[in-house]
This record gives C-alpha cells, structure tokens and sequence, in this order.
C-alpha cells in the first residue's frame, strides 16, 4: 500500500538531479543541471519565464524524457522504477488544467484510488484541505466550472492526500488568494518537519523563495547560475545585504536590462 | 465593418479553434516541442482534412440517393408504394440523414468551438457588435463549410440527374438548404444546452442519471443517422403501412413533417415537367409545407448570425451552490476507478456518451423490433443478430475510449497508474457495453422467445471474443502511444489511428461469430462449445499480447 510506504521514512536523499539536460527539438531548455533537495527541506528554484524551472520539474515527474543526466528519487530511477517514483511525488502543475469533466470530489477519489488510499484516510483528508481552503462548497462542481484559483486549491488538496514524501510544485502559489497563500506557506513549513520530507518548489516571486525555502537555485536559460542559502549567495556576488531580488538580478546579468528597460518605458 | 472584416478578423480565432481541436491543449495535454508555426499549420491541415472526410460522407449520401432511385432497389424496399410516394421516400431519407450528419459534426466540434475563448481577445477590442456577431457566424460557418457545401452542391445534382429534372434539383437545392440551416441551428442549440446543463452539471447519483437521460436525447441524431441506414427497410414498411392503413391525420401529418414536403415537391417536380407520373399526394401540399418551412429557415438564418457569440459568452450552469454535505471519499482498485472516470467523463462529454450509447441504443431498437413485428418469426435469429451487432459495434468502438485519457493527460502522467489498469479499466468499459446490450435484447425479446437458454450461451460464448477485441485493439493503442511519445490519440487528430485500431479488434470479435454461422446447422451441445473455446482461445492471446509485458506507467 502506497499510503504506508509514503508515511514509512525512505531512505535516501528526497531528490538527487544530476548533470540533467532536458531538449525540444534543437532547444536546450535544461541544460546539465545539478542539485539536490535534502530531508526537511524546502528547495527553491527561481528564474524568470523561460528559464527551466518547468522543464526540470517536468522532467521529475516523468512529463518529458531527459536528453541526457539522471534524476533519483530516495534513490530510485523514475525511468526504470516510474510507479514506485511516482507513488512517493505529490505534484502541482503550473497549470490549473485538470479532467475538467469532473467535480473535485470525482476528481480527488480517483486519485485516492490510483494512491490505493483507504476510505477513512481519504475522506478525512479530503475534508480537512477542503475546510482549510475553504472550498467544500464547490466539490460537487465540475472543475469546468471552477475558478483557476479552486482550481489551484483542488491540485494542491490532491498532491497532498497521500502525504507524500517528496512534493514537486511548479508555482503552487499561483492564482491563490492571500488567505490561501498563507495556509500553504504556514502547511510547506510544518509539513518538511516530518520524517524524511522534502519539497521541491519553483517561482518567481522572489519574497516568497525568500521566506519560504532554505536553499533556492537561481536558473538562467537553462543554466544553474547560482546555488545555496541566501547566505551563501550573498557571498557568491559579494554584497552582504542583499536581498534575493538583487542577488537573482545580479546573477542572471539582468540588473542593466531592467534599468534600460524602465528607462524606456519613461520610468 | 462588413462582412469582409469580419472574415479577416476571423482568422485568428479560427485558427485557435483549429489548433485546440486537434492538440486539446487546454483538455490537459501537454504542448509538443515542435516548432509553433508548424503545429499551427499541422492543426489548420487536419482539421480540413477532418472537414473534407464528412464531406466525402456526406457526398457518399447524395450519390447513394441515386442507387436508391433505380429500379431495383424500388421493387425490393418499396414495392406497392406509388413511384412518387417512393421517390419521395428516398429523398425524405437523404435529406434526414444530411440533418443527422451535419448536426452530429456541430455535435463533435462544438465543445471545442465553446471551450476554446476563441473570441474572448476579439471582445475586448474596439470592434462594433456587429461585426463582433459576423465574426461569430462566420466562424461557425468555417467549420461546417465543407460539410455543407458538399450536402448543398452534390445532392441537387444527383437527384436532378437521377429523375432527369433540372426542376427536381433546384427543389432538393432549398431542401438541402433548409436542412443544412436546420442541423446547424440543432446543433448550436444543443451546444448551448452542453455548456449549460451538461457540463455544469452536479456529481452524485441521481444527476448522474438525470446526465445520463439527456445524453440519451442527444445521442439521437447520430443514432438517427446510423438507424436510417440500418433500419431502412423497416422505414419503407412504415411508410407503406401509413399509406395503406393508416388514418388520413396522421399520413398527413407524416407527409408535413420536415423536411418531408421538399422530398415531395422535389419528387413532384418531374410531374410538373410531365416527366414521369406521379404522386398519389396532390403536390400542393408539398409546396406548401415547402414555403412556411423556407419562411421559417429565413428566420432560422438571421438567428444563426447573432447565436454563435451568444453561446460562446455562455457560461455553464451549476445547478446552484452545491454544498458537499458529506466529503467522503470512496476509493476502489485502480481499474475501477479508471473505468468510474470513463463514466463519469462521459457522463459529461457527449462524444464519449454516444460511443455507450450507440451499441445500447441498436439493441434497443432491433429488440424493440422483434417485439413490435408480428410478422417477424424468427426471434432467435432477430436476438442473435442484435448481440454480434452489438460486440461489432463495442469493439470498434473501443479505441475511441483511449482518447478519454487526453483529457488531464500531462496530469494523469504523474500518477502512479500502471499501464495493464488504464487497459483493464477500457476493456471492462467494452465489456459492460456488450453485457448491457445483450442484457436488453434478452429482456426485450424474452416477450417472444420463452427458451432463453440457448441466447444466454451465445451471449456467454461470444463474450471472451469481445474481451480478446478489446485486449487486442488498446495493446495496439497503447504500444503505437508508446513508440510515438506522444499524447495518445484524441478524436480529432487520430481518428486514423483509431479506425485502423478498430479493424483488427473487430475482424477478432467476428471470429466466434462466424465460427457459430459455419457450426449452427450441428448440435448446440457442439456449437456454443466450439464458438466459447475459439473466443477463449482468442481472449488469451489478445491479453497476453496486451499485458504481456510489466506495466510501466510509461504511458
């Protein structure tokens, strides 16, 4: 049963990525990037529209083949071992598109089904994200007829009712509202303090990698530009007081950029 | 603006319609990495590729109406009918399957049309509400115009050459006209109904089954379109029955209902020209049931250029704030709850709906039959005919529920689902089509036939056939969606895939079905035996074909 080997403490590292390179077509999206998520930890990865983040959380969660790299997951391949990864993820996508043809609580039994979670586990779960994001009231809607922010809060309902070891969320924070937005910075904390967990987590809003993660990597085009806590950037361009913004800027070679581009915009 | 603008403006949002119908993007499929430009003009290809093979059909119709129009085919359908009467007949018949047609296409591409915001940009900007309505229209237009013009130039060429009547092809001219007008209004209002009714619909078992009865309505045109073909002879018999024995309301009320009088007037027409004799129905009537339906269509016309951008700016209907009093949860195996999705998505998504409904729908109508029919003797016969047509039509039908699974695909992908559960899940799906459909001929002809032991064993022998048909065509599916990469077929964009699938499944499910014609005249202890045997036989290899290798989740 899924739900005892997700709540049994794996061992090994949540997420190992190693020299990974993810193409399409000639295009190098990804390109021979390393890191690693390490237990009770939330790890950013940042960067602008383009820079990979989708590409290499893609690529985890076994929506695009890797031209080349590996990835582990408490030290399992996902190309040979895919279901046993897979039980052990529990994944936001960018996009809010879901079956839309059905209600979340269709949606999220057949998940529990396919997570082989009991009734009782299932149901209670279910209840408790509902009541916290507060969207009990529209589970017997079609997603179809949702918001993209129920939507959004239905996703992150479904990646955590297996309670899952690792969590991969490409922009979890998007479309939600801020009450929503707080529950889950406050839910990420608390949930990496147990057992073996980790949490992969990409965005562009810099406060919140800021406040929320304990390591971020910084993507460029692909390129790793910069790795580590936001202490260990700051030494890396050498500027004590930085923030994560001026850091991000400094790195991906953007600060001149931005200036020019305010300059001619009549900023 | 005038209706030039509006055909420029339209460009854009055609095109999107065009790229969301073929790589259903927004169903949850993931973008593929060839380049933009390219995909747009892959889209733009198939979807006129698409276009033209209705039209190819729908041409097929108009040329059939010739075969139905010599003497021959008359002596054998409509013998005792006045030639009129007949022609009129076959004229009815083409005209109402050009309906079914043309309003099951709008049918298929109409979600796509009302899901895809195609001109949610174009409202936005400082464009008249005219124009904006033209837009609408014009779109609509584009994605039946192949159809259309195929029903419209093809069909009044046949029937004017077919009675040698320049006169009868400019009377089937408007009929076609009337119908084409018809088929698209029907299927923008039953569009409307879907986004509204249907897909806003509420879970829980008895929306379920109030979804459930409306797809049934809905399946009728095409059930309709493929009942006309199959049911024929029959349509001929009623016809002949309402002439001869039936009351003069309802003959008359038959002979005015649409698009009837433009069969008539049409068959008439050589009349007039004092080409051939006639109708025992005085044409006046026709003529005037023509002429209030024209009046009609003429309005129908001018609603059709504002409804397009109506329905597109509807918005689905929730039935109210449905608060889940109780958020329980009921997970099953993995196959069942792959095949409860099926269900439930279809529940909501007509094209699939009608894919259930088609099979169940036939063994209605022909149980139906034997029961009605005095005349029919051999209900055994009538029963088991009922039954393979029901496992044919299944199994060709069963690649199409693959396409179930484009919706959330990139999604679904995450999922720890084994390969054997999605297939398991199809192939019951199949099975309990074929159970139900057989479930109701036995029902139905249990009024005629008191020994059904016999139906049962052809029932139970042919079932391992229909299993070994399913096994066969989604290991197909599933090893061609493998070697691809790609998001498995939708029915847009592998149609072709799909029928090509269906081929081999359905040569598979006639298997026992032939092996029973050669074993029939023999003891049924040797028959039933020997068709079960080669269908388990077949059932066998079929699955280890299909699961034969460890399920991935490499799909």
């Amino acid at each position: 049963m899924v739900s005892s080997s997700s709540s049994r403490a794996p061992n090994g590292l949540p997420l190992r990525v190693e020299a990974l390179t993810v193409r399409y077509g000639a295009q190098v999206a990804v390109d021979q990037l390393t890191f690693e998520v390490r237990p009770g930890e939330i790890y950013g990865l940042l960067g602008s529209n383009g820079a990979g983040k989708s590409s290499t959380i893609k690529a985890i969660v076994g929506l695009v083949p890797p031209a080349s790299g590996t990835i582990s997951v408490f030290g399992m391949d996902p190309i040979k071992t895919p279901i046993a990864v897979k039980e052990r993820i529990g994944y936001v996508p960018e996009s809010t598109l879901l079956f839309d043809a059905l209600t979340p609580r269709e949606f999220l039994e057949y998940i529990a089904s396919v997570r082989h979670l009991t009734e009782a586990e299932a149901s209670e779960r279910a209840r408790s994200y509902a009541t916290a994001f507060q969207i009990e009231s529209d589970f017997e809607r079609p997603i179809a007829t949702l918001s993209n922010g129920t939507r959004q809060k239905v996703l992150i309902a479904a990646a955590f009712l297996h309670q899952p070891p690792l969590l991969v969320l490409d922009e979890p924070l998007n479309n939600l509202d801020p009450r929503a937005v707080r529950i889950m910075k406050e839910l990420l904390t608390s949930y990496v303090r147990h057992g073996q967990r980790g949490v992969l987590f990409s965005t562009h809003t810099l406060e919140v990698a800021q406040q929320l993660c304990q390591r971020v990597a910084i993507l460029d085009h692909g390129l790793l530009r910069g790795e580590g806590t936001l202490e260990e950037l700051r030494q890396g361009v050498q500027q004590g007081d930085a923030s994560l913004e001026e850091i991000f800027l400094r790195l991906t070679r953007e600060e001149e950029a931005v200036r020019v581009a305010v300059r001619s915009l009549g900023g | 603006m005038g209706w030039r603008e509006a055909w420029r403006l339209s460009e854009a949002p055609y095109t999107e319609i065009a790229f969301q119908a073929i790589y259903a993007i927004r169903q949850g499929n993931l973008p593929s990495s060839t380049p933009d430009e390219e995909l747009t003009e892959k889209a733009l290809r198939r979807v006129t590729q698409s276009k033209l093979m209705v039209a190819f059909v729908l041409g097929l119709v108009g040329i059939g109406a010739y075969l139905f129009l010599t003497q021959r085919v008359e002596t054998a359908l409509g013998g005792g009918l006045p030639r009129g009467l007949y022609v009129a007949g076959v004229l009815d018949g083409v005209l109402v399957l050009e309906l079914a047609l043309v309003w099951w296409t709008g049918l298929q591409i109409l979600p796509t049309f009302l899901g895809s915001s195609s001109m949610t940009l174009l409202e936005t900007m400082p464009v008249d509400e005219r124009t904006l309505d033209r837009v609408g229209a014009i779109l609509v237009f584009r994605l039946f115009d192949a159809p259309a013009l195929s029903c419209v130039v093809i069909t009044p060429l046949v029937v004017a050459v077919s009675l040698n009547s320049p006169l009868a092809g400019v009377a089937m001219f408007l009929g076609v006209i009337a119908v084409v007008s018809v088929a698209i209004a029907l299927a923008l209002l039953t569009g409307r109904f879907f986004v509204r009714r249907i897909q806003g619909a509420r879970g829980g078992g008895r929306q379920s089954l109030v979804r459930w009865s409306y797809l049934l309505l809905w399946a009728i045109p095409a059930f309709a379109m493929y009942g006309f073909v199959t049911f024929s002879g029959q349509y001929f018999a009623l016809v002949q029955q309402l002439w001869y024995y039936g009351p003069a309301p309802a003959f008359t009320a038959f002979v005015l209902s649409f698009p009837f009088p433009f069969a008539l007037l049409t068959a008439s027409a050589p009349t007039l020209q004092g080409v051939a004799p006639t109708s025992t129905v005085d044409p006046l009537w026709a003529l005037f049931g023509s002429l209030v339906y024209l009046e009609a269509v003429g309005a129908l016309v001018v609603w059709l250029v504002r409804a397009p951008r109506r329905l597109v700016r509807s918005t689905p209907d929730a039935g109210g704030v449905g608060r889940a009093e109780d958020l329980r949860l009921v997970p099953s195996r993995a196959s069942l709850a792959v095949l409860v999705k099926d269900l439930r998505t279809a529940s909501r998504t007509p094209g699939y709906a009608f894919l259930i409904l088609l099979p169940l729908l036939d063994a209605m109508a022909i149980g139906f039959w034997t029961v009605v029919n005095p005349a029919n003797g051999d209900t055994f016969n009538l029963g088991i005919a009922a039954v393979a047509t029901a496992a044919l039509l299944a199994t060709f039908f069963g690649p199409a529920f693959f396409a179930i699974e484009v919706m959330g695909y990139s999604y679904a992908r995450t999922l720890p689902l084994a390969d054997h559960h999605v297939l398991l899940g199809k192939v019951l799906l199949v099975a309990i089509i074929y159970l139900i459909a057989s479930g109701l001929v036995l029902g139905l002809t249990l009024f005629r036939f008191f020994d059904p032991w016999l139906f049962l064993a052809f029932i139970a022998a042919e079932f391992p056939g229909v299993l070994a048909a399913s096994f066969l065509e989604l290991g197909l599916l599933f090893r061609e969606a493998r070697r691809r990469g790609l998001p498995i077929v939708n029915l847009y964009s592998g149609a072709w895939i799909a029928t090509l699938v269906a081929i081999p499944g359905v040569l598979v499910a006639a298997v026992p079905l032939a092996a029973f014609e050669f074993l029939r005249a023999g003891p049924a202890l040797v028959t039933f035996p020997s068709m079960g045997a080669l269908a388990l036989l077949e059932l066998g290899l079929a699955a280890l074909f299909a699961i034969g290798r460890p399920g991935r989740g490499a799909l």
